[in-house]
């Protein structure tokens, strides 16, 4: 369903047509869902394009939809300071191989934020300068975000180092 | 908290060329308990002597599960652990996730529950300054100012206990209302508190702002220009200490802020000095916001403050125990939740450090399917390398203290 | 209302005075003089204002609403006055009560807990189950106390957590309080 409620949208549409699987603004929340091919090129877009102006990369995550295919989905919201608008960009993944573009070329917000959905969601990034765990140890094992890891799991206990 | 490839052995160079004698690089490890980084997180610093060459963040010591913790529990029973997000700044946790979640309901909360929320919310932005202040003072070893900044906290915290029965894991707003009305004598006790906190504001600006060492300890230390802030989506007093005015209560008005009188203070450099000066007069800014929703809430008089919708609020006590009806409306409400209409919300409120986002997805059920919370320390702390590469190492402690890093919220 | 911006008062020069030392130390030492003799002040005549209260000799008086451990109200016949109905259970989000129900087959209730068991190491104070309860039967008391050297004695067992009513009755009234609280008819948010 297309919602060109939103002249954010309007515009993304008339331009990135193609690149979009669908829009919506339900909540007001603009919305759009990216082909994942596309994302590096749609989000530059946004940042750069007089008018859209997104320059703050504000919130990125992933949401697990397990038995869905594409299984995982990422969510960015982005915030424009110049104009005071917002838009949420999705992407979905499937789930055998859950890669897709950094944006840490575009936005340094993403870096972290990055990492963590890595190291939650097992979610790669091509083009991440640094991608390793950041809130989990590197010694545990499996993506506790996932909706397969069981909630009662507990990590393994960590070895002493060897000197 | 990983230790990856960014740890190089002492002397061993980041092109793994051989090391000049006398340049030889240190290594320090600090934290995640040391004395002086007043959240848990370790930092790897590589030092030249004693400035700062590089510096490696390592957060993730509170880390509890947060998210997924919540994806098991009903969506009332999230409210708590919003509590230990920021165990500063609990209510504004707590508002954050009830917001979003009436956002995906679609309901208004009554215009007394809307005051009663920014006055609640205000003083807990009230304590989380003073904390900040205070704490930060202690680590450049002003013990004084500290001791007056925690005793107004803790009058603070005493209106907090009044209105929420707890000091810090207040679990004070419920979807669709808030859990208590203010108290009786709640207005001539926050007039007295205030009063309170007002003057050992003044004692605490009389012993620190013009004081030289404090002001040589803080002035152009941890510089983070403008666009760096922007680029690391940086937000709450640090991005409003260079000279951004972006303040979500402004901005996009919630709740009933565009009815509130206060002003925006922001810095022209953006450091450590800005910062504090930010956070104060934030604090005053706060008093102000208080003192109008106290004054406010009497003249609108006793009202409702919950909705009356069944799918959210339990219903009132004093009818579960006469009607069957509302006996087994309880007992539907309490074993079964409320059921959220699937769909997906993002709501971000001002919290004390930041933009405070929760993005909700539902799948329509008892259960949240995604409960992501956007926590501004997080984004924060960051671009911290950025502010001290260069610096001494005396000057991280200032900056990292006026980041106001919280362990609980930035690790979840 | 429009966006006021004020830009913070930045010292761009300290005087030469402050910058000195010596006179910014003396007022320093004025601010916190003036504390010192206020409380000392406050101490001789017995009016003390000082902050620090001398714990355990005094205690400070909690809030009305202030919610302490969870404890069962006891009926005057010292039975619990829960009908193990469980929602208590269903309400806790950290799933740290345990109830085992039991019957009691010469009271108008004809139900009350076997066991009821809270293990308080768990328990973060947070009031649903108080909240979920049908009958009244377990409320927030005043009690903080709770540490113990071994993890077992967290585990409160009825007979420690029964409570009888009159020792109850402050957070019971604060209750009571609230319980004809009228709602607002629910009116959808319009636009976003
Ligand atoms: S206070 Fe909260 S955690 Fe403790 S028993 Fe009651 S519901 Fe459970
Ligand atoms: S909710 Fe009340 S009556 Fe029901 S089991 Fe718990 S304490 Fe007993």
């Amino acid at each position: 369903m297309d919602d060109c409620a939103s002249p954010l949208l309007r515009r993304l549409l008339d331009t990135h047509g193609s690149a979009l699987h669908a829009t919506h603004a339900r909540l007001g929340d603009a919305t759009a869902i990216v082909k994942p091919p596309a994302l590096l090129e749609v989000m530059g877009f946004l940042r750069d394009e007089p008018g859209l102006e997104f320059d703050m990369l504000l919130d990125l995550t992933a949401v697990d939809h397990l038995g869905e295919e594409p299984r995982f989905e990422m969510v960015y919201h982005l915030y424009s300071l110049a104009r005071n608008h917002r838009l949420r960009i999705k992407a979905r993944l499937p789930e055998s191989e859950p890669v897709v573009a950094s944006l840490t070329g575009l936005w340094a917000s993403a870096d972290w934020m990055e990492r963590e959905v890595f190291d939650l969601y097992g979610i790669r990034f091509e083009g991440h300068p640094d991608l390793r765990r950041i809130l989990l140890d590197e010694s545990f094992e499996g993506h506790p975000l996932r909706k397969d890891h069981p909630k009662a799991a507990r990590r393994p206990p960590v070895e002493p180092r060897q000197a | 908290m990983s230790t990856g490839p960014r740890l190089r052995l002492p002397g061993e160079r980041k092109d793994g060329a051989q090391p000049d004698l006398h340049a030889e690089h240190q290594i320090l490890n600090m934290g995640p308990s040391h004395p002086a980084t007043h959240g848990t997180v370790k930092f790897l610093i590589e030092l030249d002597g004693e400035s700062i060459v590089d510096l490696d963040v390592q957060v993730g010591y509170v880390h509890r599960g947060f998210e997924k913790e919540c994806e098991s529990r009903s969506w009332y029973q999230c409210i708590p652990y919003t509590d230990r997000l920021n165990y500063n700044s609990a209510i504004l946790c707590n508002l954050g996730f009830c917001m979003a979640v009436e956002k995906l309901l679609e309901i208004e909360t009554p215009e007394r529950c809307q005051w009663l929320r920014v006055l609640a919310g205000e003083i807990s932005r009230l304590g989380d300054h003073l904390t900040r202040c205070g704490a930060s003072c202690l680590e450049l070893q002003a013990m004084t100012p500290f001791l007056y900044g925690i005793e107004a906290r803790e009058l603070v915290w005493d209106l907090q206990e009044m209105l929420c029965g707890a000091r810090v894991t207040t679990n004070y707003v419920r979807i669709g209302g808030v859990k208590h009305d203010l108290p009786e004598g709640f207005a001539a006790a926050a007039g007295d508190l205030l009063a309170k906190v007002r003057s050992l504001l003044r004692d605490f600006d009389a012993v620190v702002t013009r004081n030289r060492i404090f002001v040589d300890r803080l002035k152009d230390t941890g510089v983070l220009s403008k666009e760096d802030c922007i680029r690391h989506a940086v937000t709450g007093p640090v991005l409003r200490a260079a000279g951004v005015p972006l303040d979500l209560r402004k901005d996009e008005p919630y709740l009933v802020y565009d009815q509130l009188d206060f002003d925006v203070p922001v810095g022209t450099v953006g450091d450590n000095y800005d910062r504090y000066l930010v956070c104060v007069e934030e604090m005053q800014q706060s008093l102000r916001i208080v003192e109008q929703c106290v004054d406010r809430l009497g003249a609108l008089g006793p009202g409702p403050v919950d909705v009356d919708d069944p799918r959210v609020r339990w219903p009132a006590k004093g009818r579960v125990f006469e009607g069957m009806e509302e006996l087994i409306q309880q007992f539907k409400s309490v074993t079964e939740g409320p059921k959220v209409p699937a769909g997906e919300g993002y709501l971000a409120i001002e919290s004390a450090n930041g933009e405070l986002g929760f993005y909700l997805v539902s799948d329509g059920s008892q259960r949240p399917v995604k409960v992501r919370c956007r926590p501004p320390s997080f984004l924060n702390l960051q671009p911290l390398p950025l502010m001290v590469r260069g610096a001494m190492l005396a000057d991280l402690i200032p900056t990292f203290d006026f980041l106001n890093m919280i362990g609980g919220e930035c690790d979840r | 209302m429009a966006v006021r911006v004020v830009t913070v008062n930045r010292v761009a020069k300290l005087t030469w005075v402050e910058r000195l030392y010596l006179p910014m130390i003396l007022k320093g030492l004025w601010v916190t003089s003036r504390h010192f003799f206020r409380n000392l002040w406050g101490f001789a005549t017995g009016r003390s204002e000082a902050f620090v209260v001398q714990y355990p000799e005094e205690r400070v008086d909690f809030a009305d609403a202030f919610r302490g451990m969870p404890v069962l109200v006891a009926r005057g016949d010292g039975l619990p006055r829960c009908v193990a109905c469980g929602l208590c259970e269903f309400a806790c989000p950290t799933d740290c009560i345990r109830i085992v129900p039991g019957e009691l087959p010469d009271d108008a209730v004809e139900r009350t807990p076997r066991s009821f068991t809270i293990d308080m190491a768990r328990c973060m104070f947070c009031g649903l189950c108080e909240e979920s309860c049908p009958e009244e039967a377990i409320v927030m008391s005043r009690e903080v106390e709770i540490a113990t050297f071994t993890r077992d004695a967290m585990l409160y067992e009825k007979e420690h957590l029964l409570v009888p009513e009159a020792l109850l009755e402050r957070r019971l009234g604060f209750l009571r309080a609230e319980y004809g609280r009228e709602r607002a008819p629910a009116a959808p948010r319009d636009g976003a």
